[in-house]
């Protein structure tokens, strides 16, 4: 730092990742609204987009993952920017799902004329609380018991615990989407139906969707955990991914209670 | 946020800016401002300090802390393992500079930046920023601290490096 930069922190090189994702986003966007209105190509454009942009996930992180633990960029000043930014990345989250429960409480708090006046809504067979979205919040529950074990044992040195734990983590996590892919497959109602489908489908679509985005963030931790790039002194990628996690874990909360519990009765 | 380097006992001792405004016995000293970021004394939230006390045996080494530290991060580690601050050029510590005795500042290049927001306590005064060049000592037009460079690097003007 004295020698070649004098100060602490991290001005990136020229990257390309930034432009392609750009134009992987323009490409998804397009081709999605394509796909969705009678044009010819829309599917293949928004899949072309949607591959794009993972692949610059992929090498955009990666390069961070070269920068950070493979070339000491990542000082103190750093790592703490990384952590207040990540912060607000989860507060958006936030009130991106927020919006959707929203959505599910102003129709179901004062249900239409069209649905019958009550809720949930004539004829719609609503999933049972108390089979499997009972058994799915503990095990999301569980999951995040087991990620703050591996930062535990992150902490204390023992690094082949750690993976242990995050194999556990991410095992929970599996189960757990794959028992909601059953739900959904076997759900007596779609989307379609009504404003319940819909508010039920998108809610816990989205919040199925950060699981899977958790559990992938949390594959990589592991991965990493198990080359040794994680340190006790250094790993704000893990702590990252074990608030994340924790972030849906919570928001599994409100869906359980609001839309299953409260929304079926 | 400005780290404070308060030595003890007496009136004649450096201190440097802090954020904190009380000291006791130090009530008289002045301070000078680096227009560049420093770290704070006290951890800020979410910043875990590593134990970095060193065992009675002798020195820690980067190695017995982080073994795959490397570039940067292990520079600031081996810095802080050896109780020196790296970046020290940035924190300048004295007492109130006169044409006499001026305040140094030290620099990598021929000039810098630099803020006088005046003596501790009542005779502070809003911060004056001004450009302090190589040989041409500086004096606050407010009030009159006396500034003068060193040049402790290459030298050079400092835009003229990249």
């Amino acid at each position: 730092m004295i020698e070649s930069q004098r100060h602490s922190y991290h001005l990136v090189d020229p990257s390309p990742w930034p432009i392609s994702g750009s134009l992987g986003a323009l490409a998804t966007t397009v081709g999605g609204v394509m796909y969705m209105h009678p044009f010819q190509g829309g599917a293949t454009l928004l899949s072309l987009g949607l591959i794009f942009i993972l692949y610059t996930m992929f090498v955009w992180w990666r390069d961070v993952l070269r920068e950070s633990t493979l070339e000491g960029h990542h000082t103190k000043a750093v790592q703490l920017g990384l952590r207040y930014g990540f912060i607000p990345f989860i507060v958006s989250e936030v009130m991106f799902l927020f919006a959707f429960f929203r959505a599910s409480s102003h129709s179901s708090l004062a249900p239409t004329v069209e649905i019958g006046g009550i809720w949930p809504p004539k004829g719609i067979g609503v999933l049972d609380p108390r089979e499997i979205p009972f058994l799915n919040t503990p095990i999301l529950l569980s999951s995040g018991a087991a990620v703050t074990w591996a930062h535990h044992a992150i902490l204390a040195g023992k690094e082949k615990r750690a993976v242990y734990a995050l194999v556990a983590t991410v095992s929970l996590a599996l189960v757990f989407t794959g028992f909601q892919g059953m739900e959904y497959y076997q759900a007596p109602f779609t989307i379609s139906d009504s404003i319940y489908g819909s508010t039920f489908f998108l809610a816990t679509g989205f919040h199925g969707f950060h699981v899977i985005i958790g559990t992938l963030f949390l594959i990589i931790c592991g991965i990493r955990q198990y080359l040794g790039h994680l340190t006790k002194e250094h790993h704000v990628g893990f702590e990252a991914a074990a608030w994340y996690w924790h972030f849906v874990d919570v928001v599994r909360l409100f869906p359980f209670v609001s839309i299953y519990w409260w929304g079926g009765i | 946020m400005w780290r404070r380097v308060v030595s003890c006992s007496t009136s004649a001792q450096f201190q440097a800016v802090g954020s904190c405004r009380s000291s006791p016995s130090l009530n008289l000293t002045r301070r000078f401002l680096i227009s560049s970021a420093s770290t704070p004394s006290t951890p800020p939230p979410f910043q875990r300090s590593p134990n970095l006390s060193s065992p009675a045996s002798g020195l820690k080494k980067v190695e017995d802390i982080m073994p795959i530290a490397t570039g940067h991060e292990r520079e600031e580690l081996q810095a802080e393992l050896q109780g020196r601050d790296i970046l020290e050029v940035n924190h300048p510590v004295g007492p109130f500079g006169t044409k006499e005795a001026p305040a140094i500042v030290k620099s990598y290049y021929d000039r810098r930046i630099v803020g006088c927001p005046g003596v501790e306590g009542e005779d502070e005064h809003d911060v004056v920023w001004f450009w302090l060049e190589k040989g041409k000592p500086h004096e606050c037009p407010v009030c009159s601290q006396y500034f003068k460079l060193e040049v402790v690097g290459p030298g050079g003007p400092p835009d003229g490096h990249h």
